[in-house]
Parts: structure tokens; C-alpha cells; sequence
């Protein structure tokens, strides 16, 4: 078996709706393959231009290796650039564990009940995968742990919409890609317990995969330098894992105070309590009824990105928000004129910008942000 | 605008067909049929429904709702050159160019008042994300109940089990909205219908095989997407009766659709739906044919009248379109051995991350069997960017690249 810097071995995933309650029963840590580092664009040889530039990065990633020790990746069909991930995977490196999930678009009740079977189907993969079989018991723990994680993150949350949280929204997002990337164990003995919430991790990161990468103990110390004050904006969109984002976004005067992105607020969201005395059952309603990307949809109210939007800007005491959507995502770019119409009509002004997931593509767009903090400041 | 086309073209088509029945060739009698249904799409009476493309419509024309998918409309006013008008209208509302122009099509003639208010809206997981957004975008612009079928990505006992509950459950919603009670009977005669057609389907794809194929370019272009509009009826046996008969003929009098075929081609996905002197070109100064497209394909059994809910499930699911890239990458080249061809057209329309998405690995399916692809970057609905002299060129040296190879069917 595969390990990595726990005693257990490392299960990659790519979307916030994987279930990783599951994989933790399983007895892997979950490993988010975030779309960032510097590896070679190479994605295109499999996939055409117009994907995603999450899915593309993360292929970039695999295609040069710069991925730790994975026992095995599970997908979720979320979206179509999310589906072409494991069909370009396959064929990149065809000696790796994979497993596509199939991931309903709605909550209805057969969509739950469905999705539970998908979910022990991938429950006897990850067994395959171990070596060992995951009793129900185990998944019903580690639901419960996994609640508590979300509940320091809530905390954490609540912290930063109070502007409490040291270093800001930066530091919280440190924090998360931390416990999605290796430290879930550490963070799942008591995330909160500690003198520094934001210190996740008690160790450092793997070398194979980081190199160059700084270590999270001094990115956490820069950032936590970082004022927290300024204008409060509510972000949302699909990924924005990269912490010196949200740095920019305060450089240039906004303070986050909320979000609702795919490697943000969706990716430790609790689990709503169910009454389902099936755990899988349990965890389907739990992962399908959290707080949805643009890719799920409520049939009985068509449009309903928008309003959640709306809800959840007016809700954290937001005076704009920001769209940040990246390049050809569908799911997304679909929602955005709804979105725009009912912000507009809300008197919230809006920000788009649009991405593909690098740095620079962002620091491009500073001029925008301070120009939308500015005008916000005058409102 | 649409409307009135429509009644148009099925006036014009009755009316030649009235003063020379001789000349019913099976290309006018499909262009009837659909002219037919853009009609009843556009008059009040029986209740409308914009879906997805893998909508059930024998099921939805059993309960008596006139359905179509949305696209269908992108793909019209392409045709009829007036696909721009729209584009813009969306785009200014914010609909990014980056995405289908099927889609921004649709959703500009919606906001332009170019689309009948439907009575509900069917949305299908499959076979793009884009699509379900679309027909989400449509229900809240008209307002209207949207209904969503959850197509599994596996032929799963439970996958099937979800998808036939789910249509039965969109038939009784169907038959209350034209004002009645499911009748299991009718939905059974409608299935006969549907696995005649599908029955005549196979015999015109297995024509289409022989060399030469009796088959032109534009004999069976839409053939396989449209089709299935017109299941379930009459009208859907009648257009496949008269293409199977009409390519029996040729091929019985050893004519070829493309006289002295040289080249064969698979053409993947969508063809172009705007005018454009592509298919002229492959006839007339290459002799090429495409004697296949990726949609002409049937992919399911014939469906159980007693029993079609889990059969229909099963026909959407086993979709090459649904799935891993893999298998319909293998059911691409089952298709080109099969067929015999040369070379692979492909056109990379963009913002599709279904076909387009996948170019590379459809590119390297065939690079292992020996057939060369031709990536077109195109866009199949929006032709503001479409460029003559770009397409021959590369179509051209395409065509020179094959004619100096060995031919894999010699
Ligand atoms: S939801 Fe958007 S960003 Fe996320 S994988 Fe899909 S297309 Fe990419
Ligand atoms: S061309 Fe692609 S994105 Fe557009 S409707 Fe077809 S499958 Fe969907």
C-alpha cells in the first residue's frame, strides 16, 4: 500500500462533493489535488482548450508527476470537465487506481437514494483498494468526525465574517488546503484545540510533490500579517484555492467575509443532520443538501443559484460581491446572467473575474478589484 | 419568425409533393416531417415541451405533448442563416461566448420572443452540463415546471432502476398536462412504433456500410438526432420506410450516393449546421462521402411494450455519448472499421466540452487503427467566425494526406 506523510495511505480527489467521510472510514487520508504548482501545460494533448482549467491543471499535475503517493484517485461525475478528467487520467497513466463516482443533480429522494448506491459501490472499491472491508460502524464514526471538522471550520468562519481571524480570509484558506492535503488526521484530533487554529498541520509537507513549495508554517506567518479590515465582500464561484488570492483581495482593500467556492466554504461544509438510519443513505442526503455548486439544481426553482447568492451575500452583511468563475465553466458561466440580474436588483453590486486557476491571472486583475473596492468605498 | 418558416416549408413540401407524387424523394418526406412538427410546435393546442436531448419523445408523443430539444431550435436558425440575431442578444445578456452556441442560440430566440412558451420543460443530464443549464435557464425564463432526468453514467441495476422510475413519473406528470391519465395501451402502440423505426434505422445504417455506399453527404445529415423527435408516430416509420427503400434502390441498381466515391468518411458529432460549401466540396472536387456519422447509430434494443420503462433507461444510458470517453471512443472506431473509411472529420465545436472536450482521445483512438482525423475548429451553429478559405485548406491537404495512403479498406 501507498503512504504518504501519515501511516496511511493518501486517496486523491478533485471535487468538494467527494464523499470524504468515506474515505477516511476506508482507512485513507483524503488528498485534494488542488489546481496549482508549476507544472508544464501539457493537458492539451488529451483534452481540448476550451475545459475547465481546474480539470486541466489537475491533469497538468498528474502528467508531471507532481502528485504525492496516491493509493488511488475517486472522481465525481460533477460536471463534463470533471467527467473528461479520469477519461484523459486513464489514458495519462493507465497504472493508477481510479473510481468515477456518479453524482445525481438534484436532491430529490430517488437522486439521494441512488447516490447512496454509488457510494457503497465505491465503499467495496476503497475496500479492494485497502485490502480491508469498511464496516458501517467505521463510516458512522467517521462521519462524526468528519461533523467536527466542519464545525471548526464553521468557527473559523464565524471568526472571519466577525473579522477576528488573524490574517483573514487568506489564513482560513491556508488552513483548509492544509487539512484536504495531508493534515485531515492532525486537524481531526482538534483542529481548534490547539493555541493556533490556523496551524493545522504538525508537520511539514512532503517533499516529493512541494518542492520549492514553501512550508505552511512560514506562509501562515506572512499572512498573518496581512490587515484585516477594509470593505466587506462576499466571493463565490467554483475554485480559488490559492491563499495569496484572497491576500490580493485585501491588499486591495476588500475584506472577505464569506465565501461559497468549491476549495472554500463547500469543501468542510457539515453534513446536515439526517434522520436516515442508513449511514450511506445518510451521508447521500448530507453531501447532495449542503450548500450547492451551480452544477446541482433545485427542478422546483429554476434560477435558484441566483437567490442563493443573493442570501448568502445579504446574510454575512456583504456591500458587493465577487464572481470568480473559472474559464469555460459551464455550470457557472450558465448561472452568471441570473445571478447578475438578482444582484442587481438587490442594489449589490457585482464583480466577475474570470480565471484559470493560475496566479498571474489573478494579480492581472488587481486593477479591477481595487477599481470595484474603490467604487464600493464611495457607495 | 421560426413559426411561419415552418408553415412555410410544409406548404411548399405538400404542395410539390401534391403535383408530382413521383418526385417523394425520402430527403423531402423528412423535411416534411419536420416542418410538420416545427408547425405544432408553434400553434396552440396540444401542450408543448422544451427538453434535453435524450428525452424520451416516443413517451412524450404517447401522452399526446408535442416535444422537441431545445437545440433543435439552435440547429434551425442556423440553418436558416439567422442563428446571429440571437447569439448577440444572449451575449449582451451576459452568456459567455465560451459557451455551445446551441445553447446561446436557444436562450437569445427565447428572450427574443422566438420560442413558443412551452406548457414544461424536460432537462437531461446528458448528453453536456450546458444542455441541463440551458433548459434551467429556459424554465425560468418562461416560468414554466421543469422536470430533470437523471441519466446514470452505467447500466447499474440501480442506475436503471432510478432512470425507468423517473420516466414513469414524467409520462403520468406528461399525461396530466394534455389532460389525461397515463394509458399503458397507448404507450405500448408508441413503442411498437419506435422499435419499427429503430428496425429500418439498422437496415439504412447497414446500406449506408457497402461500397460504394449508396449514400450522399446530405442523405442522412441530421438523420440519427432528429429521428428520434419523430418516435413513437407513424411520421417517424414513414421518413425511415422511405430512406431504407430509397437506399435499397440505389443499392440495388449498384449507384453510389457520390458517383465514383473515392474517399469515406466518419464524420464525429454534429454536423455544420449553417450553410457552407463543405459538403459540396467533399462531392464534387474529391468525390468523398461521409458514410457515417457518429449520431446515425443504433445503440439500443428494442424496447419491451409491456414493460418500457427500464428499456427506455437503458436505450438513454447505453448512449456512447453518456459514459467514459472510452467506450464511445471504442464504439468510434467499431464504427470506422466497420464502415471502412478513410478519414475522420472532426469538428471541434466550440464550447463543447462533450465532443470537443475529448478531441485528443478520439485523435489517439485513431491514430492506433492507422486512420488519420481531421480536427476542424469550428463552430457548428455560430458562423460569424466561420472562415471559407481556412476550412479548404485544411480540408484540402486532409484529403491529399488520404489520397496517399493505403487504403485501409483495400
Ligand atoms: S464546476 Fe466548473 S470549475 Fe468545477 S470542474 Fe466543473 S467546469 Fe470546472
Ligand atoms: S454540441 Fe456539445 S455542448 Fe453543445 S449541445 Fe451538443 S453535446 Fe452539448
Amino acid at each position: 500500500m501507498v503512504r504518504g506523510m501519515t501511516d496511511r495511505a493518501l486517496v486523491g480527489f478533485a471535487c468538494a462533493y467527494t464523499p470524504l467521510p468515506l474515505l477516511d472510514a476506508a482507512g485513507f487520508v483524503p488528498w485534494r489535488i488542488l489546481p496549482v504548482g508549476d507544472a508544464p501545460d501539457q493537458a492539451g494533448h488529451l483534452l481540448h482548450d476550451n475545459l475547465c482549467p481546474h480539470v486541466k491543471r489537475i491533469l497538468d499535475r498528474a502528467m508531471a508527476a507532481d502528485l504525492p503517493p496516491l493509493a488511488g484517485i475517486v472522481f465525481m461525475s460533477s460536471c463534463d470537465a470533471m467527467r473528461r478528467l479520469p477519461d484523459a487520467w486513464r489514458v495519462a497513466r493507465p497504472h493508477d487506481r481510479l473510481a468515477l463516482v456518479d453524482l445525481p443533480v438534484s436532491t430529490a429522494d430517488d437522486a439521494v437514494e441512488y447516490f447512496a448506491a454509488e457510494l457503497r459501490a465505491l465503499a467495496g472499491t476503497l475496500a479492494e483498494w485497502h485490502g480491508s472491508p469498511v464496516p458501517d460502524e467505521r463510516l458512522v464514526e467517521a462521519m462524526r468526525r468528519y461533523d467536527g471538522l466542519a464545525a471548526s471550520a464553521a468557527e473559523l468562519r464565524a471568526r472571519l465574517a466577525r473579522a477576528e481571524l488573524p490574517g483573514g480570509a487568506a489564513a482560513l484558506q491556508a488552513a483548509l488546503n492544509d487539512v484536504t492535503t495531508g493534515g485531515w488526521e492532525a486537524a481531526s484530533r482538534g483542529w481548534l484545540a490547539g493555541p493556533d487554529p490556523l496551524r493545522v498541520l504538525d508537520r511539514r509537507p512532503s517533499a516529493s510533490f512541494a518542492a520549492g513549495e514553501e512550508t505552511v508554517d512560514s506562509r501562515l506567518s506572512t499572512l498573518n500579517a496581512l490587515p484585516v479590515s477594509g470593505v466587506p465582500v462576499f466571493v463565490f464561484g467554483n475554485v480559488l484555492p490559492d491563499p495569496e488570492a484572497f491576500a490580493l483581495f485585501e491588499s486591495c482593500g476588500a475584506r472577505v467575509v464569506a465565501d461559497d467556492l468549491c476549495t472554500g466554504a463547500r469543501v468542510l461544509a457539515s453534513l446536515a443532520p439526517a434522520a436516515d438510519a442508513d449511514p450511506y443513505v445518510r451521508l447521500a442526503r448530507g453531501l447532495l443538501g449542503r450548500s450547492p455548486c451551480a452544477r446541482t439544481i433545485d427542478p422546483a426553482h429554476p434560477g435558484r443559484a441566483a437567490t442563493l447568492v443573493l442570501d448568502a451575500a445579504r446574510a454575512c452583511g456583504a456591500r458587493g460581491v465577487v464572481a470568480h468563475v473559472a474559464k469555460f465553466c459551464d455550470p457557472y458561466l450558465a448561472r452568471l446572467p441570473a445571478i447578475r440580474e438578482a444582484l442587481r436588483d438587490a442594489g449589490l453590486p457585482l464583480l466577475v473575474l474570470e480565471g484559470d486557476c493560475t496566479r498571474r491571472s489573478l494579480g492581472q486583475q488587481r486593477t479591477r478589484i481595487e477599481a470595484f473596492v474603490e467604487m464600493l468605498e464611495r457607495r | 419568425m421560426i413559426g411561419e418558416y415552418f408553415s412555410g416549408l410544409a406548404h411548399d413540401i405538400e404542395g410539390k409533393l401534391a403535383a408530382e407524387p413521383g418526385a417523394a424523394s425520402a430527403r423531402k418526406i423528412f423535411a416534411l416531417e419536420v416542418a410538420r412538427l416545427g408547425v405544432r410546435l408553434y400553434s396552440p393546442g396540444r401542450p408543448v415541451a422544451w427538453c434535453g436531448v435524450l428525452a424520451p419523445f416516443d413517451l412524450l408523443n404517447a401522452v399526446g405533448v408535442t416535444s422537441c430539444f431545445a437545440e433543435f431550435v439552435g440547429a434551425m436558425l442556423a440553418g436558416m442563416g439567422a442563428a446571429s440575431a440571437p447569439l448577440e442578444g444572449a451575449e449582451q445578456a451576459g452568456y459567455a461566448a465560451d459557451t455551445c452556441a446551441y445553447h446561446r442560440a436557444v436562450v437569445g430566440a427565447a428572450m427574443q420572443g422566438m420560442m413558443p412558451v412551452p406548457d414544461f420543460l424536460v432537462a437531461t443530464t446528458t448528453p453536456c452540463t450546458g444542455g441541463l443549464a440551458a433548459i434551467e435557464n429556459l424554465a425560468r425564463l418562461f416560468r414554466r415546471d421543469l422536470l430533470v432526468l437523471q441519466i446514470p453514467r452505467a447500466e447499474t441495476e440501480a442506475g436503471v432502476r432510478f432512470l425507468a422510475g423517473q420516466l414513469e413519473r414524467l409520462a403520468r406528470f406528461a399525461a396530466g398536462r394534455a389532460g389525461a391519465q397515463l394509458d399503458p395501451q397507448c404507450v405500448a402502440a408508441a413503442v411498437d412504433l419506435s422499435n419499427v423505426t429503430r428496425a429500418l434505422m439498422v437496415e439504412i445504417y447497414d446500406l449506408a456500410r457497402r461500397v460504394p455506399s449508396p449514400v450522399s453527404n446530405r442523405d442522412l445529415a441530421n438523420f440519427g438526432i432528429v429521428v428520434p423527435l419523430l418516435m413513437g408516430t407513424q411520421a417517424g416509420v414513414d421518413v425511415a420506410r422511405a430512406t431504407r427503400d430509397e437506399l435499397a434502390a440505389r443499392a440495388r441498381d449498384g449507384k453510389s450516393g457520390v458517383p465514383g466515391e473515392r474517399f469515406r468518411l466518419l464524420w464525429v458529432q454534429n454536423r455544420i449546421q449553417f450553410p457552407n460549401p463543405l459538403l459540396r466540396l467533399l462531392e464534387d472536387e474529391y468525390r468523398a462521402v461521409i458514410v457515417v456519422d457518429e449520431l446515425n447509430d443504433v445503440t439500443w434494443e428494442p424496447i419491451d411494450p409491456a414493460d418500457p420503462f427500464p428499456g427506455m433507461a437503458r436505450r438513454a444510458i447505453g448512449l456512447p455519448l453518456n459514459g467514459p470517453a472510452e467506450r464511445r471512443v471504442a464504439r468510434l472506431r467499431q464504427l470506422a472499421t466497420e464502415y471502412r473509411v478513410d478519414g475522420i472529420i472532426q469538428p471541434c465545436h466550440w464550447g463543447c466540452r462533450q465532443g470537443t472536450g475529448i478531441r485528443g482521445l478520439v485523435q489517439r483512438g485513431f491514430q492506433e487503427l492507422g486512420i488519420p482525423v481531421l480536427n476542424l475548429e469550428v463552430d457548428c451553429i455560430d458562423a460569424r467566425s466561420f472562415s471559407e478559405g481556412q476550412l479548404r485548406t485544411r480540408l484540402e491537404a486532409f484529403l491529399e494526406l488520404i489520397a496517399g495512403r493505403p487504403r485501409v479498406r483495400a
